[in-house]
């Protein structure tokens, strides 16, 4: 008896630098094994082996079917002996081999006697063995004996036998289901560990009949469970039924009583459980949610860290959506910010984050600079991350996130970190005008000493665009130029662009930009001496002419006109020849899937990457495109382009999609169509647009495309002419054209064609297709500046909706408005919500709308509407607009 | 006194305790099964489930302590019979002396097990069970019908008995008891 104890002391002592198994050879174990066939067996003996071979086993060391083979008869010649702790031995053995079937089967006579011996452990053990082993037609043999055991006073044998019940049950489900009666007796059984099994095992067994599930729970809940791990198990069955029943429970809500009274548990599990059971139940309230709160934020100041961890971990989940929730337990999470188990203290950060508001900001910043220190780079872009959208929420706390920023970015750090805070900056620099220059000064500061050559060009590159808009772009220049002396190659080169745009924006930096790029031109890498020469080329040339000035700025700022996608397509396609490669011949449409993708909504651009392209850019594109027809030259300036409205199912024969090019007294139409067919070619295709629902529109041009091949986007023009300012109108579509045969083989065309037509879906101009999504960073600022004189108010009743939500993004839609300061989102369950939206109407009027929104118990949904706008006639616009909306 | 006398008879008992590994092998119902429990408690049931696998029993008679395997008989057991018959004391190969169309199986597989090296010069006990049923065959005519005169390498042996009413059983066991080796 004495043995194992001291045995069991070793170990713990031993466990951190030494295993007693350390360096043991199966060839040599499975030599010891060979005492298993002595005639006198020495039990401890044959018990350590046995622990050696279970070691190699677990270590991944594979045995092969012979020696399993050899092994497994071997072992079971250990039934001869009596001893209690060598039959263990024996048992564990048999279900690690897992010899195959026919052999397994040698001890089926001896198993079913343990199963059947006055020695409890040899019962459940016996049990677990036979039920690993077992096929359908021995379990029918052995299903009276597993009955009884579910049953048996000893609550070893009845755990082992309901935990077999459990893993039988993906076998032979039919066999199992019989025993619902022993296993609710076994669910009223006074042993924790039974009890618990026997509820895993009962719901299993009914998990597809909800309503039985439901009944079972609901006599459950009126407290027979006493063990705490079938508690927990009844709160997460609870909260499924919960979960199922959907929102229609009202009046009595007995299982969401039941969560609740769980919190008055004594077993921390059961209270934890119940407490992220309520915050994980959908559509919480707040007044439902306080509790829950209050035990986790008890749990925050525990000593245990597990209990730490937990808490803080399901704290983090509940402030994505709700928290205002949270906000009680900040004080007790900040000082979890130095807790000594990094995990914690992580989640502890990136919740106060979410929750902080703007007076806690500094001083939370200042708790996190002495914390990033010792954190791995991972849970370090997690706090950068969370502190770009802070920076995001409160612009005007930009000062001493960015100081936060410049400061992280100068300690030791691998690219994706780097890149992250770099992002980031990048991001404050664009959306918050005041953090500009000293945004910039941080990033000059980084690459001075900045390791990775991607992050130094983007940073070139961006500091090109951006910094001779600033106050002083001379002090930039020592920076950019302390690159061309010292880095590789590639930055060399970006720096040579970025000195070439400060040369062609700020006149009085010219002459020294000269002398700067002439020294580059004795550069050692000829990509830089090329740079070099263009550009001294270029910006000499200025001056003779007034218009190469423009010229020479859209060279250097302009972005490629062509997608690149398409470009390297073409390239490829190129054969050398006599003909120079014609960058126009570059189709500029990008195929009408992948287009909509990237306008997809919620896809901001964020950090460099993003940066140059984003929105402008394809409005730009389309401006060059549409001021490169003559028919459309006249127009006057695009004010607005819409995303692709798709005309067309996907997947079918020709696909098209329609932008609406709004100008102030025309809409023109551009259709992009996409042949799907390899066996067509498509000639002569043009849009028959009917406006006969669109009275103010009359039809003005159509310029049809020549041909369509198959797979190469082409497009197809049709321009109306409106009144001034708003007008609506619905338009049916028809694709026509002339259809000739290709034979595939040869890609030749027929000569003889047919007219066809297609039929496409209809089109509306809507109130959104005048209205610019232009967001102002402060909105009560702008609100404040923008004056009464031009306020309309009124209010609206919008009906019966599904939600508030609901309701906020239909308006939302209608107007087309960009929602300010995260106010388009409405929190669950709430019956009021304000939402802030600004845009610029046609005829570049600035609009700021504020909607405030209430929801009764009927669902019946009204709005107060509020507009202010630099133009008297255009609040009034937005109101006649949602009135007809 | 009496303590000393006790230890004296457990110390005897170390010394002169003389054990035995017995395997028991055949066709399934040829009464295996019932050939150890008659040893072991000279009970007899008529309502038998087959062995699964096999049955470890461990008997004393006197001062022998004999390990009994009895394996079962199924055809899926057979091949598994070799690897608990290494080593033993010998061997008892039970046959149903009254099923004679099983006669010819029970032979063959007989043969095969003698004809495996690990088993060699290990002593055969062929026991000719029911013989309280009329139609069971004579001793002459199973040995012949096995087989056994033509097995020259080890010592064979053959008696008729019935386990149901426990005839040639004692003579079983003075057999076993002569051929157990001393331990130690």
């Amino acid at each position: 008896m004495a043995q194992p104890l001291v045995k069991k002391d070793d170990d713990r002592d031993d466990e951190a630098e030494y295993s007693p198994f350390l360096g043991i050879e199966k060839g040599a174990v499975l030599q010891e094994a060979r005492v298993f066939n002595d005639p006198q067996l020495d039990p401890r003996r044959c018990s350590q082996v046995i622990t050696k071979l279970l070691y190699l086993l677990n270590q991944g060391e594979t045995f092969t079917k012979i020696e399993a083979t050899e092994v497994f008869f071997a072992v079971t010649k250990l039934f001869q002996s009596r001893d209690i702790g060598l039959r263990r031995m024996v048992y564990l053995m048999i279900k690690e081999l897992s010899p195959s079937a026919d052999e397994v089967i040698i001890v089926t006579s001896s198993l079913m006697k343990d199963m059947n011996s006055k020695t409890d452990m040899y019962r459940a053990n016996a049990i677990r063995v036979l039920c690993r082993i077992t096929d359908g037609t021995l379990l029918t043999q052995i299903e009276r004996y597993l009955k009884q055991a579910i049953v048996d006073k000893n609550p070893v044998v009845a755990s082992a036998a309901l935990v077999s019940g459990i893993h039988l049950l993906q076998t032979n489900p039919e066999i199992v289901k019989r025993w619902s009666n022993e296993v609710q007796e076994a669910v009223q059984s006074r042993a924790a560990l039974v009890q618990f099994h026997a509820l895993a095992l009962l719901h299993q067994i009914r998990q597809n009949d909800r309503l039985a599930v439901s009944k079972l729970v609901t006599s459950l809940t009126r407290g027979t469970v006493r063990s705490p791990l079938a508690q927990c198990l009844l709160i997460r069955y609870a909260s499924q039924v919960i979960h199922e029943s959907g929102n229609t429970q009202t009046g009595e809500r007995p299982f969401y009583d039941y969560l609740e009274s769980c919190l008055r548990h004594k077993a921390e599990m059961v209270i934890f459980e119940a407490a992220r059971a309520i915050t994980e139940l959908s559509g919480v309230t707040s007044r439902e949610l306080t509790p829950a709160i209050t035990v986790l934020q008890l749990f925050l100041s525990s000593s245990k860290p597990v209990l730490r961890f937990a808490a803080v971990r399901t704290l983090n989940k509940v402030a994505m959506t709700h928290p205002m929730a949270v906000t009680n337990c900040n004080i007790d999470m900040e000082s979890l910010i130095s807790d000594q188990n990094r995990s914690i203290a992580t989640l502890a950060i990136t919740t106060l984050l979410k929750t902080g508001n703007e007076s806690s900001v500094d001083r939370l910043m200042k708790q996190i600079t002495n914390f990033m220190s010792d954190i791995a780079d991972e849970f370090k872009i997690v706090v950068v991350e969370a502190i770009r959208s802070l920076c995001l929420k409160f612009p005007l706390k930009y000062r001493s996130l960015m100081n936060f920023l410049s400061n992280i970015l100068r300690e030791e750090g691998g690219f994706e970190y780097k890149k992250a805070i770099v992002d980031s900056i990048v991001l404050l620099i664009r959306d918050i005008p005041d953090a500009n220059e000293s945004g910039l000064f941080h990033l000059c500061e980084f690459i001075e000493d900045c390791e990775f050559t991607y992050l130094s060009t983007q940073i070139l590159h961006f500091l090109g665009n951006e910094g001779p808009k600033t106050s002083d772009p001379s002090k930039y220049i020592r920076y950019i130029y302390n690159r061309v002396i010292l880095e590789n190659a590639t930055v060399r080169a970006s720096a040579v662009s970025t000195l070439a745009k400060f040369g062609a924006m700020v006149d009085s930096l010219k002459p020294r930009i000269f002398v700067l790029l002439r020294r580059c031109l004795f550069d050692s890498d000829d990509e830089v001496r090329d740079r070099a020469t263009l550009y001294l080329n270029m910006l000499a040339g200025d001056g003779i002419v007034s218009e190469t000035g423009k010229d020479v700025k859209e060279f250097l700022f302009g972005s490629l006109n062509v997608p690149l996608g398409n470009l390297e397509t073409s390239l490829k396609n190129y054969e050398p020849s006599e003909e120079p490669f014609d960058i126009n011949s570059v189709p500029k449409d990008v195929k009408a899937q992948p287009l909509a993708e990237k306008k997809a909504p919620g896809k901001k651009p964020t950090g460099l990457g993003a940066a140059p392209t984003g929105p402008t850019s394809t409005v730009d594109a389309y401006e060059k495109l549409l001021s490169s027809i003559p028919e459309f030259a006249g127009f006057g300036k695009l004010f607005k382009s819409s995303a692709p409205v798709e005309l067309t199912e996907a997947e079918t024969e020709y696909a098209v999609n329609v932008v609406k090019h709004i100008y102030d007294g025309h809409v023109v139409f551009q259709y992009n169509c996409t042949n799907t067919v390899p066996e067509q070619l498509l000639e002569n295709v043009s849009v028959v647009v009917d406006a006969s629902e669109a009275e103010e529109f009359s039809e003005v041009v159509s310029k049809h495309l020549r041909s369509l091949p198959y797979d190469s986007p082409g497009q197809t023009f049709v321009a109306f002419e409106k009144p001034e300012g708003v007008a609506f109108g619905k338009f049916s579509n028809v694709l026509r054209f002339i259809v000739k045969e290709v034979d595939t083989s040869t890609g030749e065309a027929e000569e003889e064609g047919v007219e066809d037509e297609y039929q496409l879906e209809d089109l509306d101009v809507v109130a959104a297709d005048y209205m610019l999504k232009v967001g102002v960073s402060n909105f009560k600022n702008a609100w404040d500046s923008m004056g009464d004189d031009c306020e309309r108010v009124d209010e609206y009743g919008l009906g019966v909706r599904e939600s508030l939500a609901e309701a906020v993004n239909a308006v939302i839609n209608i107007l087309g408005m960009q929602p300010c300061e995260g106010t388009e989102v409405v929190p669950s369950n709430s019956r009021s919500h304000t939402c802030l939206l600004s845009g610029v109407f046609i005829g570049n009027v600035k609009v700021l709308v504020r909607l405030s929104f209430g929801i009764d118990g009927p669902k019946q949904v009204a709005m107060k509407l509020a507009v202010r706008s630099e133009d008297p006639a255009v609040s009034d616009t937005i109101h006649e607009i949602v009135a007809s909306g | 006194m009496g303590l000393w006398e006790s230890f004296l008879n457990w110390l005897r008992s170390l010394f002169f305790k003389q054990e035995m590994e017995l395997s028991l092998v055949g066709l399934q119902n040829a009464g295996k099964t019932s050939l150890v429990n008659v040893i072991a408690t000279g009970g007899y049931s008529e309502d038998m489930i087959p062995t699964v696998g096999f049955n470890m029993r461990k008997v004393t008679k006197g001062s022998v302590t004999i390990k009994l395997w009895d394996l079962g008989g199924q055809r899926r057991f057979r091949s598994m019979w070799e690897r608990y018959c290494r080593g033993v004391s010998a061997i008892l190969y039970v046959v149903d002396a009254a099923d004679r169309d099983g006669i010819p199986i029970s032979r063959s597989e007989l043969h095969d097990l003698l004809s495996k090296h690990t088993l060699s010069g290990i002593p055969l006990l062929v026991l000719g069970n029911k013989i309280d049923k009329s139609e069971a065959l004579s001793k002459q005519a199973l040995v012949d019908q096995l087989g056994l005169e033509q097995i020259k390498d080890r010592e064979v042996c053959c008696y008729m008995i019935s386990c149901k009413d426990s005839v040639n059983i004692d003579v079983v066991i003075d057999w076993l008891i002569k051929h157990s080796k001393t331990a130690k």
